[in-house]
């Protein structure tokens, strides 16, 4: 059965981190070129959209740049965040079933707060458009299948706190790859514990490694879960030919996955084999959810024989997802032992490194945890950069649902801190009255 | 002199231009079941006031090939395809295709051998004489497909064989495919027609050369169209387009109307051009190559059958004969357009019949006339507005192209055709811009078809990393050295090659112009290791001189 499928394709052909960098004008190119001559944008069940611009009220849901999010980005990252909420309108309108924002340039490292560009991201275009969701469609469970070959530590930070955001992320191990997160103890902070799933995988895990793990894990926890809806980050460095890193996945691969996910959104996140794996890649996702044959969709150079998995990574995989099973069967009762040792606060100090910028951040979050309501939380940071010098700022971050009490305490905290001037700038980013406010 | 002869659907018009000017014009019936008849007949009138002699050029505009598919009066064409890996593409042609296993991949590289014993073995392959040959990403390097072609004639001795990258030299292997085949299907009947009027004009002297006119407006000598007769499709529209460049100096946004019997097209004029279907033409429901004005016609005219359904009005599509002011018997538009004294013939008493049959109760046959055409405009107007959105909302690929978007800021409705006079005011006036219908509307065809520019174009596309660049609608693929290749080196040799052809076939090679072009650093591990470059160039299509509108019957 066919779906109509919207595509927002934006190749950005005009933009590039630098000239030579992965993230430059020709990423896309090769993919503009096989799309184009398969004819897709000719079946009248695919749609194309032009992307609209996001506007800063849109990335400010989301983000607290320092200074401000506008000094931060370029217009590109306007067209691609806008891109995947032209795709999202798309299917919240009902005008197509699902769709996908084959935009760059991608996000999902950009976290909560942005000093500058990490991981080729800037700002999370996925969080952007589910926060733009949130508010104009009411939608509130969401999950999300990062499929990128790195972790997505940027939408893992945005979600951390948040119950109602599932996000799945399985990605080649931290130990072995960029950014060098995304361990299986990383759950969520103790209110939304279990809602944050890593699954990290040995180099060279094959097209049967991932769809053992999304066949015995992951569509049940899709299943438990219950989304109103799901996002998938389509990130393509999976693939056995990525010049980035070491993973064995096909092009039918990915198409097998977005076939069986069904995802409402997918959004393009990495992958740089922009010759030999993004033209198939691209390909089998977009005939997959339109619903159409995707099975003659294959790589030219692709031998299945080089690309058998190893016994030991299956059994590995075998074993992270056996463990995933059990945590994810006790996920209620282990959130309230979270819940009861935290005694209401959980506090977690970290670095973030910059690698686009060179900038170190440091990073002290608190959240407070309450029996009524999600709580508020805070983020204080310091950063050091080349370009930026030495930057601070201190943020308190109260949801869309935080009870009147939270939201006196929290604002309270926020005045007196801002009375010791130990930072330089001060915000609050009130989800209920949809506003980040500059102290 | 300039000779134009339109073959439309009702009539068949001949005008002759001079100077600017229609000097003699004819018009006869089309003669349905021998196009050919009616065309002599019409250049004969003209022949009894012009001398064969003086005349410098001849253009036809014909249905011959759009009626030729649309009558299914076309050949058995086998239909041989190289898709390589992706969409799964069986089903998408007008006829079965014969699959050969093989690959070119996007960078025009070999990716998958010629399996060529399908070719020698496939008994079914021995039935036709003609053939269509498509492989993807052939625009990148034709190489398998021209092994098809030699196998196909070594074996099979075909009368002919359409090669997808010569018909095309741009992406979309599916549109290609389908171009493909139907110039194949109409190749014998075009050809038939090509020597008959070469003989005709031969017998009354006329040696000017003769040209045909495409979808896309522009001209061929009619031994190009022999071999592509598939950019003859559609050229009535185009004419007509043509036809109103000539006869009214459009600046600006503009929207033009060619409003016939039964249908309104629609065509969009940006900075006084007229907007062309990016990807090409659809023939049936097929999408193809064929490069063609965007148009969109909606189904109302002149003659549309009015009629009152549960209250409502209704309008067309279908026609069920004239109006009744003209001795028809059914309520037609143009009864309205009489009623309401923006039409000035036939029987008025007759028309006022018409709008009685489709009044409320206690409405006056004039305002039924009103209501008629407010309803004729609104679907010409919502016709009109789904096209500007259509166009101002096309996806684009850069954030310049996003940031400084296009705007379409019609000043102006521009109208032809036989209903026009009374529609494309209301239509105007409605969305609050002016109308103009030049004189000579009526033969707007003709003299399009006079005055259109001779055109081809060419696709050159260079890959220095790999060190060659091609034109496939030149069959061509040569060696480039590597390092200084350049966009301006691209474009340079796009025109060269443009003028060479150009020369080839006799037509001018003035006004050269770029269409689109695209340029790429290719990187390799960190370092630029060449460009990819992408230079669409073409001879300015258009028309040759203006058209004083006036009719000299």
């Amino acid at each position: 059965m066919r779906n109509k499928l919207g595509l927002v394709f934006f190749p950005a052909f005009d933009w590039a981190i630098t000239p030579t960098h992965p993230e430059r004008q020709e990423r896309l190119l090769y993919t503009r070129d096989q799309i184009v001559e398969e004819g897709l944008l000719d079946i009248p069940d695919i749609i194309e959209y032009r992307p609209r611009l996001a506007a800063i009220s849109d990335l400010e849901r989301v983000h607290i740049g320092i200074p401000t999010i506008k000094s931060l980005i370029t217009d590109a990252h306007l067209v691609s965040a806008g891109g995947a909420i032209t795709a999202a309108d798309a299917v919240l309108n009902q005008e197509v079933k699902r769709a996908f924002a084959l935009v760059r340039p991608p996000g999902h490292h950009a976290m909560r707060m942005v000093h500058g560009t990490r991981g080729f991201c800037t700002i999370n275009i996925e969080a952007v458009m589910i926060e733009y969701l949130r508010k104009h469609y009411g939608i509130e469970r969401v999950a999300i299948v990062d499929s990128d070959v790195h972790h997505g530590d940027g939408t893992q930070d945005i979600y951390y706190h948040d119950p109602n955001t599932l996000f799945i992320s399985f990605h080649q191990d931290g130990r072995t790859l960029y950014p060098g997160t995304g361990f299986a103890n990383e759950l969520g902070s103790p209110g939304a514990w279990g809602t944050t799933v890593n699954i990290p995988l040995p180099p060279g895990t094959t097209d049967d490694g991932l769809h053992y793990i999304y066949d015995n894990l992951i569509v049940r926890m899709l299943e438990d879960f219950k989304p109103d809806i799901i996002i998938n980050s389509a990130g393509q460095d999976n693939h056995y030919s990525d010049p980035l890193a070491s993973m064995a996945i096909t092009a039918q691969g990915y198409a097998r996955l977005a076939d069986k996910l069904q995802a409402d959104i997918a959004v393009l996140e990495g992958g740089y084999s922009i010759q030999d794996a993004l033209p198939y890649i691209n390909v089998g996702i977009i005939l997959a959810m339109a619903g159409m044959d995707y099975s003659q969709v294959v790589e030219p150079d692709l031998d299945r024989k080089k690309l058998t998995q190893s016994s030991r990574i299956t059994s590995y995989i075998e074993g992270l997802v056996r463990n995933w099973q059990e945590i994810w069967t006790n996920r209620e009762k282990l959130r309230q032992e979270e819940i009861h040792k935290s005694k209401g606060l959980w506090v977690q100090n970290r670095s973030i490194y910059y690698d686009a910028d060179g900038i170190m951040e440091q990073q002290r979050q608190e959240v407070h945890l309450c029996p009524h309501c999600p709580g508020y939380f805070s983020v204080a940071t310091e950063a050091n950069g080349p370009n930026i010098g030495y930057q601070s700022a201190y943020a308190t971050v109260l949801s869309a649902l935080s009870c009147p009490q939270c939201r006196r305490q929290a604002k309270d905290q926020l005045s007196a801190n801002k009375k010791t001037g130990n930072y330089q700038y001060y915000f609050l980013q009130d989800k209920q009255a949809d506003i980040l406010e500059r102290l | 002199m300039l000779l134009g002869i339109d073959v439309g659907g009702t009539f068949t018009d001949a005008v002759v231009i001079q100077g600017q000017q229609i000097i003699v014009q004819a018009k006869v019936p089309t003669s349905h079941d021998n196009l050919l008849e009616g065309l002599l007949l019409a250049l004969d009138e003209i022949l009894r006031t012009v001398k064969a002699g003086q005349l410098e050029r001849v253009v036809l505009s014909t249905t011959l090939v759009t009626n030729a598919l649309v009558q299914n009066e076309i050949d058995d064409v086998g239909l041989i395809i190289i898709p390589g890996p992706g969409m799964n593409v069986s089903a998408m042609f007008p006829k079965t295709p014969i699959t050969v296993n093989g690959y070119i991949d996007h960078r025009g590289r070999r990716a998958g051998v010629l399996d060529t014993q399908e070719i020698t073995k496939c008994k079914q392959l021995a039935e036709y004489s003609i053939f269509a040959v498509s492989g993807k990403f052939s625009v990148r390097n034709p190489l398998l497909e021209q092994e098809v072609f030699n196998m196909l004639n070594d074996a099979y001795h075909p009368l002919h064989v359409s090669l997808g990258s010569q018909i095309s030299g741009r992406l979309n292997f599916v549109r290609r495919t389908n171009s493909a085949y139907f110039n194949a299907a109409v190749w014998h009947k075009f050809n038939m027609f090509a020597e008959a009027i070469t003989q005709a004009l031969a017998q009354r002297d006329i040696v000017a050369p003769v040209y045909i006119l495409k979808a896309d407006g522009g001209t061929v000598p009619l031994i190009l169209a022999k071999a592509q007769p598939v950019e003859a499709v559609f050229t009535g529209p185009a004419a007509s387009v043509l036809g109103i460049m000539a006869l009214h100096h459009s600046c600006g946004d503009v929207i033009s109307l060619d409003i016939g019997g039964t249908t309104t097209d629609i065509a969009l004029w940006q900075d006084g051009v007229p907007l062309f279907a990016e990807r090409g033409a659809n023939i049936f429901s097929y999408p193809t190559a064929v490069r063609a004005f965007w148009l969109k016609s909606v189904g109302v005219g002149g003659d549309s059958f009015v009629r009152r359904q549960n209250g409502n009005l209704q309008i067309g599509p279908m026609r069920l004969g004239p109006a009744m002011a003209l001795g028809g018997e059914n309520p037609t538009v143009t009864d309205a357009l009489i009623v309401a004294g923006k039409a000035n013939f036939g029987h008025k008493q007759l028309a006022e019949l018409a709008m009685k049959r489709v009044a409320n109760t206690g409405q006056s046959p004039v305002d039924a006339a009103d209501e008629v055409l407010a309803s004729v405009c609104r679907i010409i107007v919502g016709a009109i507005n789904d096209m500007i959105t259509e166009h101002i909302s096309q996806p684009v690929y850069k954030v310049e192209d996003i940031i400084n978007a296009v705007k379409f800021d019609p000043q102006l409705v521009v109208g032809v055709g036989g209903a026009v006079k009374g529609l494309a005011p209301l239509v105007a006036k409605e969305m609050g811009i002016d109308s103009f219908i030049p004189t000579g509307s009526m033969v707007a065809n003709a003299v399009g078809a006079a005055v259109a520019r001779p055109t081809i174009d060419i696709t050159l596309r260079a890959d220095t990393e790999q060190g060659y660049y091609s034109i496939p609608e030149l069959g061509l693929r040569k060696s480039i050295s590597g390092a200084r290749f350049s966009l301006a080196s691209a474009r340079e040799l796009a025109f060269d090659c443009l003028a060479a052809k150009a020369q080839e076939i006799n037509i001018p090679q003035t006004d050269m112009e770029i269409m689109y072009e695209e340029e790429f650093n290719v990187v390799k591990e960190f370092y630029t290791s060449g460009k990819i470059i992408l230079c669409r160039v073409q001879l300015k299509s258009g028309v040759l001189m203006p058209v004083l509108g006036k009719e000299v019957w």
